[in-house]
C-alpha cells in the first residue's frame, strides 16, 4: 500500500515557566516581551490601554501584533537550524524538519513581563506514514528508495502539544 | 504510560531550572539536558515502555538575537526605485540637539502600495527565513543620525505618499510615532516616480490627506535624485526625550 503524506505541527508555548536563566525559551520571551512594547506603543501611543487582550478590544488593527512581533523571534528560530524543538523520536533524536512556523501572542502586558505567554507553532516538513508501530507512527522522507530497496525510517509518537496538521491521501 | 513519562521529564526539566538557577551561576544548562540525565538511566531498564531519550547534541548555547527589524537595508528584494532615506533625531526640549542611541522604526508600503504581512489575515504559517519586507530599525548615531536603504514607496487609495516613523528612547520608551510626508507637484519625485505601473490617476495629494491635511511644514521631507539613479531623501524629526 502508498504511504499516506503528513504533515506535523507542534505547539511551543513559552511562559514564565521557561524561568530566568538564560536558555532559548528564556531568551525568546524576552525578545517578544521587548518587541510587544515598542509595537504596542505605536497601536496605542496614548498608551492607554496594557494588556493584549484591551489592544484586540479596543484598537483596530491589532491583530496586526502576532506578525509585528513575530520578527522578533525569526533569528531564534535559525539558531534551531531547521529542527522542530524538544521533538524526539524513539532513539532520541530530533525527527522533525521545519521551515514553515507560526506565532502567537496569547497573553501579554506592557507593565508585567510575568504575564507574558506566546505559542510558536512549527510545521513539518512532509513525511511519509507508512504504518503505526504501538503508539509509533513509522514515517520516512518522501523522496525515491535507496538502491537497494530500502526505506529508511523513524519512529515517532504523538505528544502532548504534537499533533497531525495535515494529510494527503497516497498518490 | 510514555506519555505520562514525557510529562513527567517535561515537568521535571521545568522544574529544575528555577533550582539550577539558585544552585549555579549564569552557567546553568538548559532544561532540555536535566530531561536528558533523567532518562538516561532509564533507557534500558524497561522495557515495555520505552522513554524519551535524550537529545545526543544540544547546539550551541542559545545567544541573543537582534530582532529581524534591526538592519539598515531593508529592500528586501522588493522592485521599485532606489532611495536612501536619511533621518536627524533631534530633542525638542534641548534645543534640538543631536539624539544619540534612540531607536528608530521605519516602515512603508511597496511599489503597489502593500505592506509586509502575513497574506492579509495575519495568522498564517510562514517561512522562517522570510522577511518583514520595508521595514528596519537603526540606533541612531552621535549626530542624531539613521541611514536606511530602501525603495521608493508606492501608493494607496485615501493616503499621499508616506514613510511611518517610530522614535523610541533607548529603553524602548515611545518618544514619537509619526509619518514623512513627500513634496509633490511638477519636478518632485512622486511627479518623477508616477505612482509606478498605477500612475496617479487617484492620487491624494497632502492637502486631501486626513493625516497631512493639518500641515506638512514639520513631516515634509527633502527629496532629490532621479528614477535612474535613485532618490535620496532627508529630513529632520524633532521629538521631546
Amino acid at each position: 500500500m502508498l504511504p499516506r503524506t503528513i504533515t506535523f505541527c507542534y505547539r511551543k508555548v513559552l511562559d514564565a515557566a521557561a524561568g530566568a536563566a538564560p536558555s532559548w525559551d528564556q531568551l525568546v520571551l524576552a525578545a517578544t516581551y521587548a518587541e510587544f512594547r515598542l509595537q504596542a506603543q505605536t497601536l496605542d501611543p496614548a498608551r492607554r490601554y496594557r494588556t493584549l487582550a484591551e489592544l484586540l478590544q479596543h484598537v483596530p488593527g491589532a491583530e496586526r501584533l502576532h506578525f509585528l512581533v513575530s520578527a522578533a523571534v525569526r533569528g531564534y528560530l535559525a539558531q534551531l537550524e531547521g529542527w522542530v524543538p524538544d521533538v524526539l523520536d524513539n532513539l532520541g533524536r530530533r525527527a522533525l524538519r521545519f521551515t514553515q512556523f507560526q506565532f502567537e501572542l496569547l497573553s501579554a502586558d506592557v507593565l508585567d513581563p510575568t504575564r507574558h505567554r506566546v505559542a510558536i507553532s512549527f510545521y513539518s516538513e512532509p513525511l511519509h506514514w507508512h504504518a503505526t508501530v504501538g503508539t509509533y507512527l513509522l514515517v520516512a522522507e518522501p523522496g525515491p528508495p535507496a538502491p537497494s530497496g530500502e526505506i529508511l525510517t523513524r519512529l515517532v509518537s504523538l505528544q502532548p502539544y504534537l499533533s497531525i496538521h495535515s494529510l494527503s491521501p497516497a498518490e | 504510560m510514555e506519555r505520562k513519562h514525557f510529562l513527567k521529564s517535561l515537568l521535571a526539566g521545568v522544574a529544575g531550572a528555577p533550582a539550577l538557577l539558585a544552585a549555579c551561576s549564569k552557567e546553568s544548562v538548559a532544561p532540555a539536558s536535566t530531561t536528558g540525565t533523567t532518562t538516561t538511566g532509564t533507557t534500558g531498564t524497561t522495557t515495555s515502555s520505552c522513554a524519551v531519550a535524550p537529545t545526543e547534541t544540544e547546539g550551541p548555547f542559545p545567544t541573543h538575537v537582534p530582532s529581524s527589524y534591526v538592519r539598515a537595508d531593508i529592500t528586501d528584494g522588493k522592485a521599485g526605485y532606489a532611495l536612501t532615506a536619511t533621518l536627524t533625531i533631534t530633542n525638542s526640549t534641548a534645543s534640538c540637539a543631536p539624539l544619540a542611541g534612540v531607536l528608530v522604526d521605519i516602515w512603508h508600503c511597496d511599489a503597489e502600495g502593500n505592506y509586509s504581512e502575513y497574506g492579509g489575515s495575519g495568522m498564517q504559517s510562514t517561512n522562517y527565513t522570510a522577511v518583514h519586507f520595508l521595514r528596519g530599525r537603526q540606533t541612531t548615531d552621535a549626530q542624531g543620525q539613521v541611514t536606511f536603504k530602501s525603495v521608493f514607496p508606492g501608493w494607496y487609495s485615501g493616503r499621499a505618499t508616506h514613510i511611518h516613523v517610530h522614535v523610541y528612547s533607548a529603553t524602548g520608551t515611545s518618544l514619537k510615532v509619526t509619518q514623512i510626508a513627500f513634496p509633490e507637484g511638477t519636478g518632485t519625485a512622486v511627479a518623477a516616480v508616477n505612482g509606478y505601473a498605477k500612475g496617479l490617476s487617484g492620487y491624494t495629494s497632502n492637502a486631501s490627506d486626513n493625516v497631512f491635511s493639518d500641515g506638512v511644514a514639520l513631516e515634509l521631507a527633502a527629496v532629490t535624485g532621479t528614477t535612474t539613479a535613485g532618490f535620496q531623501l532627508a529630513i529632520a524629526l524633532a521629538v521631546p526625550a
